[in-house]
C-alpha cells in the first residue's frame, strides 16, 4: 500500500485528490492548519472525512522546521503540495505571507525530501498565473514565465525550485502548471463559485444582485477532478516532468454568468458597457448583475489559455468536461446547499 | 538656486558594489546612507575611507543597523532617511552557498527585496523613492539564447538564481501595479579588488599573488572551462545610478559582451606576475605548470612546478552555461558602456592582491603573524 501526503487536503484539489487516492487503495495523510474551527466541509461532502485510510495531521506551511519531522513521521511515497495562499487578489494585500506559504514552504519540503529520503516523489501545484500576460497564446511548457502578481511570482519561485531540485539532485519533482479548474468544491472567493453561489441565492430570493469585476476577462476553465487525475498520472510516470494542464478553450466571465443563470432558470440580458454594464432578468426586468470597479484586479492577466498537448501525449490525459456541465454541477450544488440553509 | 541635495540609501553598502556606489554618489554630492548588519567583527573594511568624522563638516555618509530579514528595521531606517533613491544591493550573493542554505538565501534575496518594496508602499513613499534591484545574469542559468538580453527567457539553476528571480519579478510587479519607479539591473559578473575573497576571480588573484611570493603552493579551482562575462564593478555602479535618472523605469542588462573562461582569467593574471603557464591534461586532471617566470620582484618560481589544479569539490551541483550579455539597450537608452577592459580589470586585481601579499610577507619576515584566511 502506498502512502501519499497531501498538503492542502481541505481545499478543492486536496479533497478531490484524497478521494482519488483512497479509491486507488492508498493510505492518505492530509495536512491541515490547526484552527479552533477546523473546516472539513469538502471532505464531508465527498463522504471521506471519516475514511479509515485517511488521517489528518496538523501542519502549518509557515513552520518550516516541521517539514522534516512530518516526513519522518509519515514516510510517504508521494508528496502532493497543494497548500497555498491561493487568492491572487489577497496576494496584493499579503505579499509576504504569500511568498512564505506559496514559495518558501515548497522549498522546505524539497529540502526535507533531499535530506530525509530522496526517493520520495514530489508534486508541485504550479499555476498559469506564472505566465502573467503572455505575448503568445496558447501557452505551453516552453512559454517564458512572466508573472504579474505577487501570487504568480511566488509560484514561479516554487516552480523553479522544483525544477532545480530535479536537475541538481535528481529528485522526482513534477510541476503541473494548472489553469483554472473548477468544481462545486471551489471556494467562494473564486469568481466561478461566487457566481454559482450568488445565482443560487438570487434564485432562492436570498440575494438581489451579483457584483462582478471585469466581465470581459477570459479564462481557460477546466474541471477540477480531471486535473487531479493528471496529477496522479504525472506521479506514476517513468520520469518527472513539467506539464501544462488546461483545456485549450476560453470563456468570459460574462459567458459563465449567463450559463449559471440559465441553469437556475433565469434568462438574462446584458446592457451597457464597461463599468456601466448590467444584466437584467428578462422576466421581470430587475438588475441581477452589476459591475463594481473596486473588484478589478490591479493587474489583469489576459490571453491565458493553455496547450495541454504534452499531457495528452505523455499521460494520455484528456480534459473532457465541457464548461456548461461544470457550471451546471456548481449551480445545482449551490441551489441544494442554499435551499438547505447551508452556505459553504 | 542650488539643487536640493539628494538622499540615497544603500543596502549591502559593506559589499563590493555598495562601496563603489557609495563613493560614486558622494562624489556626485549625494547624502548617502548605508545599511549594515550587526556582526561581532568589523565588516566595514571596504568603506572605512568614506566614513567621516561626524565632528567635521564634509561628505555626508552615515551607516545604520538593519537587516533584510527584519521588516521593522527596514521600515524604521527608510522612514528616518526618506531616501530619493534606494539601492538594494544586499544579498546572500554566493551561488554555491545557496545550495547549502537555500532557505536563508530565499529569506534574504527574495523576501528581503519584497520587504523593501512593501516598506516604500507602507510609508507612502511611492512617489518619492526610486528603487533599484540588483538582478543578476544567474537568472539566465541554462541559457535560452546567446548573448542574453532583456527579452531572453529565464531559467535559473540554483537557489540563489531562483530567489533573485523572485526579486526581479516582484520589482516588475510593484512597478506595474503601484506605479513605483523601480528598475532591475541584470548585471553580469563584475569584479574588482574589492570583490569578496570567496568569489572565483578574487580567489584566483589572491592565490596567484601569494604563490608568486612563495606563501602558498597551489591554486585549486572548479570548472576551468566555465565562461563568464566579466566587467569592472566601478563601471557597473554607474549604470545602476543611470537607471534611476531616466524618465521611465525599466530593466537593463549590464554586461561587456565578451565571455572569457576561468582558464583565460588565470592566464592573464599569471602573465601580469611574469609567469607563463603550460596547461596539461583534461577535465578534472587538468593542471597548470610553470613554463617560465621572469618578473624579478621575488625569487622566480621553479620551472615545471604545478601551481593550478582542478578540485571536483568546487564544481557546482548544476553549472550554468555560457553567460554573455548584450547591453545594447543600456548603451542606447542610458548612454552607458563599459570603460575598463578584461585585461585591465585582471591587472588591477592582481596588482592589489600582490601588494597585499607583499605586505603579509613583510609582516611575517619580521616575525609577526599574518593569517592565511582560507575558505
Amino acid at each position: 500500500m502506498k502512502t501519499a501526503l497531501i498538503t492542502g487536503v481541505t481545499g478543492q484539489d486536496g479533497a478531490l485528490l484524497a478521494k482519488r487516492l483512497l479509491a486507488r487503495g492508498d493510505r492518505v495523510v492530509g495536512t491541515v492548519r490547526r484552527s479552533a474551527s477546523a473546516n472539513l466541509w469538502r471532505l464531508e461532502e465527498l463522504g471521506i472525512a471519516q475514511h479509515e485510510r485517511l488521517s489528518l495531521k496538523s501542519f502549518d506551511l509557515l513552520d518550516a522546521e516541521r517539514a522534516r519531522t512530518l516526513l519522518a513521521d509519515v514516510h510517504p511515497d508521494e508528496v502532493y503540495n497543494l497548500a497555498a495562499q491561493s487568492s491572487v487578489g489577497a496576494s496584493f494585500e499579503e505579499p509576504m505571507l504569500t511568498l512564505q506559504a506559496v514559495g518558501a514552504a515548497p522549498l522546505q519540503l524539497l529540502e526535507a525530501i533531499r535530506q530525509f529520503d530522496p526517493k520520495i516523489r514530489f508534486f508541485q501545484a504550479s499555476s498559469a498565473e506564472m505566465f502573467g500576460m503572455p505575448r503568445s497564446a496558447p501557452q505551453d511548457e516552453d512559454t517564458p514565465l512572466c508573472p504579474r502578481t505577487p501570487y504568480g511570482a511566488a509560484k514561479v519561485y516554487a516552480h523553479w525550485m522544483t525544477v532545480s531540485y530535479r536537475d541538481t539532485y535528481g529528485l522526482f519533482g513534477c510541476s503541473g502548471i494548472l489553469y483554472n479548474h473548477e468544481s462545486a468544491l471551489r471556494s467562494r472567493e473564486f469568481v466561478t463559485r461566487k457566481i454559482s453561489d450568488s445565482v443560487a441565492k438570487i434564485r432562492l430570493g436570498k440575494l438581489e444582485c451579483l457584483r462582478l469585476g471585469r466581465l470581459d476577462s477570459r479564462r481557460d476553465w477546466g474541471y477540477a477532478p480531471d486535473y487531479v487525475e493528471a496529477m496522479v498520472r504525472m506521479m506514476q510516470s517513468e520520469s518527472p516532468g513539467t506539464y501544462v494542464l488546461a483545456t485549450g478553450r476560453t470563456a468570459s466571465i460574462r459567458d459563465f454568468a449567463a450559463i449559471a443563470f440559465r441553469v437556475a432558470g433565469i434568462e438574462i440580458e446584458f446592457r451597457g458597457t464597461g463599468p456601466d454594464e448590467t444584466a437584467v432578468d428578462r422576466n421581470d426586468g430587475r438588475t441581477v448583475i452589476r459591475v463594481d470597479p473596486a473588484l478589478y484586479r490591479p493587474v489583469e492577466s489576459e490571453q491565458l489559455v493553455g496547450n495541454p498537448a504534452r499531457a495528452r501525449a505523455a499521460l494520455g490525459w484528456e480534459p473532457a468536461m465541457p464548461l456548461d456541465r461544470i457550471c451546471a454541477e456548481m449551480v445545482e450544488a449551490d441551489l441544494r446547499r442554499n435551499a438547505a440553509g447551508v452556505s459553504l | 538656486m542650488p539643487m536640493k541635495q539628494k538622499v540615497a540609501l544603500i543596502t549591502g553598502v559593506t559589499g563590493q558594489d555598495g562601496a563603489y556606489l557609495a563613493k560614486f554618489l558622494l562624489d556626485k554630492g549625494y547624502q548617502v546612507h548605508g545599511i549594515r548588519r550587526r556582526a561581532s567583527m568589523f565588516n566595514t573594511g571596504r568603506i572605512e575611507h568614506l566614513v567621516h568624522d561626524p565632528h567635521e563638516p564634509g561628505p555626508r555618509f552615515e551607516l545604520h543597523y538593519a537587516d533584510l530579514t527584519d521588516s521593522t528595521s527596514l521600515i524604521r531606517v527608510i522612514e528616518q532617511v526618506q531616501p530619493d533613491e534606494l539601492y538594494n544591493l544586499a544579498a546572500q550573493s554566493h551561488v554555491a552557498v545557496s545550495f547549502e542554505e537555500p532557505e536563508y538565501t530565499g529569506n534574504t534575496d527574495a523576501l528581503g527585496a519584497l520587504r523593501l518594496l512593501e516598506a516604500i508602499r507602507i510609508l507612502g513613499l511611492q512617489r518619492k523613492t526610486r528603487y533599484y534591484q540588483a538582478s543578476t545574469s544567474e537568472l539566465y542559468g541554462l541559457v535560452r539564447e546567446i548573448p542574453q538580453r532583456e527579452t531572453t527567457p529565464f531559467y535559473p539553476r540554483s537557489p540563489y538564481g531562483v530567489a533573485k528571480l523572485y526579486a526581479h519579478w516582484i520589482t516588475v510587479n510593484y512597478r506595474e501595479a503601484y506605479d513605483l519607479y523601480a528598475c532591475n539591473g541584470i548585471l553580469f559578473n563584475h569584479e574588482s579588488p574589492l570583490r569578496g575573497e570567496t568569489f572565483v576571480t578574487r580567489k584566483i588573484t589572491r592565490a596567484l599573488a601569494r604563490i608568486r611570493l612563495g606563501m602558498q603552493q597551489c591554486l585549486h579551482l572548479g570548472n576551468l572551462e566555465a565562461r563568464r562575462d566579466w566587467g569592472h564593478a566601478r563601471d557597473y555602479v554607474e549604470a545602476q545610478w543611470l537607471m534611476l535618472q531616466q524618465e521611465r523605469p525599466d530593466d537593463y542588462v549590464i554586461a561587456t559582451g565578451q565571455s572569457r573562461s576561468v582558464r583565460e582569467f588565470v592566464d592573464v593574471a599569471t602573465a601580469r606576475l611574469g609567469i607563463r603557464l603550460a596547461w596539461e591534461g583534461q577535465g578534472a586532471e587538468q593542471v597548470g605548470r610553470v613554463e617560465s617566470c621572469t618578473l624579478d620582484a621575488a625569487p622566480p618560481l621553479e620551472r615545471g612546478k604545478v601551481i593550478v589544479r582542478v578540485d571536483p569539490r568546487y564544481l557546482r551541483p548544476s553549472e550554468v552555461d555560457a553567460l554573455v550579455g548584450d547591453a545594447s539597450k543600456a548603451r542606447s537608452k542610458l548612454g552607458w558602456s563599459p570603460r575598463i577592459g578584461f585585461e585591465q580589470l585582471v591587472q588591477e586585481m592582481i596588482d592589489a592582491d600582490f601588494e597585499a601579499a607583499q605586505r603579509d610577507s613583510l609582516i611575517r619576515a619580521h616575525g609577526y603573524s599574518a593569517p592565511d584566511q582560507r575558505e
